[in-house]
C-alpha cells in the first residue's frame, strides 16, 4: 500500500519590526520565514515589499538543534530489516509520541538513538550531537526508561539509585527525594528484589529523571502499571513538557498518546508510515466524525431526513440511536434536520477520530 | 576512561555480590575444607599439618573450587545484565562500554580476592594457633598466587559472558570450560606423554624424562600453571593434574609462570572489552 509521504512540517511564522525607508515608522511584518511580504507604510502611503529571513532570529541567537534528529537509519538482524531508512525528527520541548505495533521496529529504533545497538546505516543526532562519535556526551543529555525495567535485585530501591547518580554526578539527597516523587518513599530501604513489577517501573521512572536530561526517551512507560501508576507517568510527562524537556515516547495505549502528544509518528514493519500531529493524519486519511443520536421514538422519516443531507456518508438505526458518519462541518445540520423531522433527542454522544483509527489505517497490512 | 565510573560500577559489583548467599557459603567451604586437608590431610600424621604441608594438599582443592567460584562470579555478569535489561540502562547513564567491563572486572576481583583471604585466612590463623613454627609469609604466597589464579578464570568467565547471547548458552559455555581445563585437558595432555614414553623402561629408581614440547603444552592450561607456580615457590603439591606427578623443569621460574597467568588475565580482559563493544544491547 502507498502512503502519502509525511507533510512539510509546519514552520513557524516569523515577527520582524521593519523601518519605512521614507518617513522611518515602524512596521510589524508577520509570514512564514523566506515569503516575501508587500507593505504600504500607514503613515506616508510608500509602497515596497520585505522578505523575511529563512533563519528565526531570536535576540542575535541562532535556531538551536533539534532534540532528536534520525536520518536514514537502517539496522539488520541476520538479513531481516528491523528499522528500514527510518528519518524523523523531535522537536525542541515536543512531546512525539512513536507508536507501532509489536515488532515493528519501536525498541530498535529507541536502542540505536542510544547507540546501544550499532545501526547499519543512518546517522543519528541529539541536539546536535552525532551519537556514533560522540556516544557518551550525547547520552548526557538523555534520561532512558527502557521498555524491561530492571535493577540490581541484592540491593535497595535507594542504593540502586544512588548507584545510577554517581555516574551523572547526581546527590543523594535529590535520589531520596525522586525516589518520594514516583511514591516509594517508604520502601526506599527495602530490596528491589521484592518489588511489584509497578513499583519497579515507577523506580525506573525516577532513574530516567536524574540530573534532570533536557530530553527523555521513554519505552512504553505505562506497561504494567495500575491505573494510578498510569496516571503518575501521565502526569510526569506533561510535568517535564512544562519544564521544557523534549520527550520521545513509545507506548501502546493510544488514548494516552492522543490526549499528551504533539506530534506522533508510526512505524510498521520498521518503517515510519506517519509523522504528524494526530489531527492532521485524522484529515490525510480523510477520518470522519461519528455522531450518535438517541430519540424519544425513531421514524422512517428522521432516518430520510438525515440521509438526505449532502456530506452525510453513512446511517446505520438500531432500535431509537442512529449512529451517523458525517463530514466534521455538517454536524449541527444534522442535529437540526432530525429535530425538523420530529425526533426527540433525549440523548447525543460525539467521537471525534480517534488515534486508533488512524493507527489502524496505517498499519493495516 | 573515568575513574570514578569505574569505581562506582567496581563498588556496585562488591555490593550486589557480597549479599549473594552462594560466595558467603563457598568462603566458608573454603575454610573448612582447608581445616580439614591440615588436620586429616595426611595418613601417617595425626592432627594438624603444618601450613607448607596443608598448602600441598590444598592446592587441586583450590584449582576446582576457585575456578568454580570465578566462573560463578563471571558467567553471566554482562550477558545476564543484558537480558535482565539493567546494562541499557547503566549504558544510557553514560558509561563506556570499557568503563563497564573494567568496572566489573575490579568489582568482580574484588569480591573473589575477599572470598579467597577470608576463606583461607581464617583457616591459617586456626592453623597457626595449633602449630609451632609457622611460615606465615609462604602461606600469604599461596593465597596471593591463588587470587592471581582466580582472577584468570574471571577474566575468561567475563569474555564467555559477551560471546553468547544468552545467560543459559553462557552457562553452559563455562560449564564445558571448566571440565576442560579441570579434566580434559590434564588427560589429553598426560595421554599424549604417555604415547611417547616407553613404560616398560620404567622402574621406581629411573627418573622420568618430559619432553619439552609436554611443558610447553603444559603452559596453555592455567590450572597446570597455577599448581607449577606453587611447586615452585613453595613446595610439593599433590594434583589432580599431572603437574603434580610429573617434576617441573628448571626452567619453570616463578616469574615466568606468574607472567604466564597474567597473560592470560589480560588477553581474556582485551577479549571481553573488545567483544562487548560489538555487541548490541
Amino acid at each position: 500500500m502507498y502512503y502519502p509521504p509525511p507533510a512539510q512540517e509546519h514552520q513557524h511564522m516569523v515577527t520582524q519590526l521593519v523601518k519605512c525607508p521614507k518617513c522611518k515608522t515602524k512596521i510589524s511584518v508577520t509570514g512564514n520565514p523566506g515569503e516575501k511580504i508587500y507593505i504600504t507604510c500607514p503613515n506616508c502611503q510608500e509602497k515596497g515589499f520585505y522578505v523575511l529571513p529563512r533563519v528565526q532570529q531570536e535576540e542575535g541567537r541562532s535556531t538551536e538543534p533539534a532534540a532528536i534528529v534520525v536520518r536514514g537509519l537502517t539496522k539488520c538482524y541476520n538479513n531481516f530489516k528491523a528499522v528500514d531508512n527510518l528519518s524523523f525528527t523531535v522537536k525542541k520541548g515536543e512531546i512525539f509520541g512513536f507508536l507501532g505495533p509489536n515488532g515493528a521496529g519501536k525498541t530498535t529504533t529507541i536502542k540505536a538513538i542510544l547507540d546501544l545497538i550499532h545501526a547499519n546505516e543512518g546517522e543519528i543526532t541529539i541536539n546536535g550531537i552525532d551519537v556514533r562519535t560522540h556516544g557518551k556526551e550525547a547520552r548526557q543529555h538523555v534520561g532512558y526508561m527502557p521498555e524491561q525495567v530492571a535493577f540490581y535485585d541484592n540491593l535497595t530501591a535507594l542504593q540502586n539509585l544512588r548507584f545510577y547518580a554517581e555516574m551523572k554526578h547526581v546527590s543523594k539527597d535529590e535520589c531520596s527525594r525522586l525516589i518520594e516523587e514516583v511514591g516509594l518513599g517508604d520502601v526506599g530501604d527495602k530490596k528491589v528484589g521484592a518489588f511489584s513489577k509497578g513499583m519497579v517501573q515507577r523506580l525506573g521512572i525516577a532513574r530516567a529523571s536524574l540530573g534532570n536530561p533536557p530530553i527523555m526517551l521513554l519505552d512504553e512507560p505505562s506497561g504494567g502499571l495500575d491505573p494510578r501508576g498510569v496516571v503518575l507517568v501521565r502526569d510526569k510527562i506533561l510535568d517535564l513538557k512544562k519544564k521544557g524537556v523534549s520527550i520521545f515516547v513509545s507506548s501502546h495505549i493510544l488514548s494516552e498518546i492522543q490526549e499528551i502528544c504533539d506530534r506522533v509518528g508510526i512505524i510498521n514493519k520498521g518503517r515510519l508510515v506517519a509523522q504528524d500531529t494526530v489531527d492532521a493524519l485524522g484529515k490525510k486519511l480523510n477520518l470522519k466524525p461519528q455522531i450518535t443520536v438517541t430519540v424519544q421514538k425513531m421514524s422512517p422519516e428522521i432516518e430520510k431526513a438525515v440521509k438526505k443531507i449532502p456530506k452525510v456518508d453513512h446511517v446505520t438505526v438500531v432500535g431509537n440511536t442512529l449512529e451517523i458518519v458525517c463530514d466534521a462541518t455538517t454536524k449541527a445540520t444534522v442535529i437540526l434536520a432530525i429535530s425538523s423531522a420530529g425526533g426527540t433527542i433525549v440523548d447525543l454522544q460525539m467521537k471525534e477520530p480517534s488515534l486508533e483509527e488512524v493507527f489502524m489505517r496505517y498499519t493495516e497490512a | 576512561m573515568k575513574t570514578d565510573t569505574v569505581i562506582s560500577i567496581a563498588k556496585k559489583e562488591i555490593m550486589d555480590n557480597i549479599r549473594n548467599k552462594w560466595i558467603i557459603l563457598v568462603s566458608i567451604m573454603f575454610a573448612v575444607l582447608t581445616l580439614v586437608v591440615s588436620y586429616f590431610g595426611s595418613i601417617m600424621s595425626h592432627g594438624w599439618q603444618n601450613l607448607g604441608n596443608t598448602i600441598g594438599g590444598m592446592t587441586s582443592f583450590a584449582s576446582f573450587l576457585i575456578s568454580i567460584i570465578a566462573f560463578m562470579l563471571g558467567y553471566a555478569t554482562i550477558i545476564g545484565e543484558i537480558e535482565r535489561g539493567s546494562m541499557s540502562a547503566l549504558l544510557s547513564l553514560s558509561a563506556t562500554r570499557f568503563e563497564i567491563v573494567m568496572g566489573k572486572f575490579l568489582g568482580l576481583g574484588s569480591v573473589l580476592c575477599f572470598t579467597v583471604l577470608v576463606g583461607f585466612g581464617a583457616a591459617g590463623i586456626v592453623i597457626g594457633v595449633n602449630v609451632s613454627n609457622v611460615d606465615y609469609l609462604q602461606y600469604l604466597a599461596f593465597i596471593g598466587i591463588t587470587m592471581v589464579f582466580g582472577l584468570v578464570f574471571l577474566s575468561v568467565a567475563l569474555f564467555f559472558s559477551t560471546v553468547f547471547s544468552k545467560r543459559s548458552t553462557a552457562l553452559g559455555g563455562t560449564i564445558f570450560l571448566w571440565f576442560l581445563f579441570n579434566i580434559i585437558l590434564p588427560i589429553v595432555f598426560f595421554g599424549l606423554l604417555l604415547t611417547t614414553i616407553d613404560i616398560t623402561t620404567i622402574t621406581p629408581e629411573s627418573t622420568l624424562t618430559v619432553p619439552l614440547w609436554y611443558y610447553i603444552l603444559e603452559l596453555f592450561n592455567p590450572i597446570s600453571v597455577y599448581s607449577a607456580l606453587i611447586g615452585v615457590t613453595i613446595g610439593p603439591v599433590s594434583s589432580s593434574t599431572g603437574a603434580g606427578i610429573i617434576p617441573n623443569p628448571s626452567w619453570y621460574s616463578p616469574g615466568l609462570l606468574l607472567g604466564v597467568l597474567i597473560i592470560w588475565i589480560l588477553v581474556f580482559f582485551i577479549l571481553a572489552a573488545w567483544r562487548f563493544n560489538r555487541k548490541d544491547v
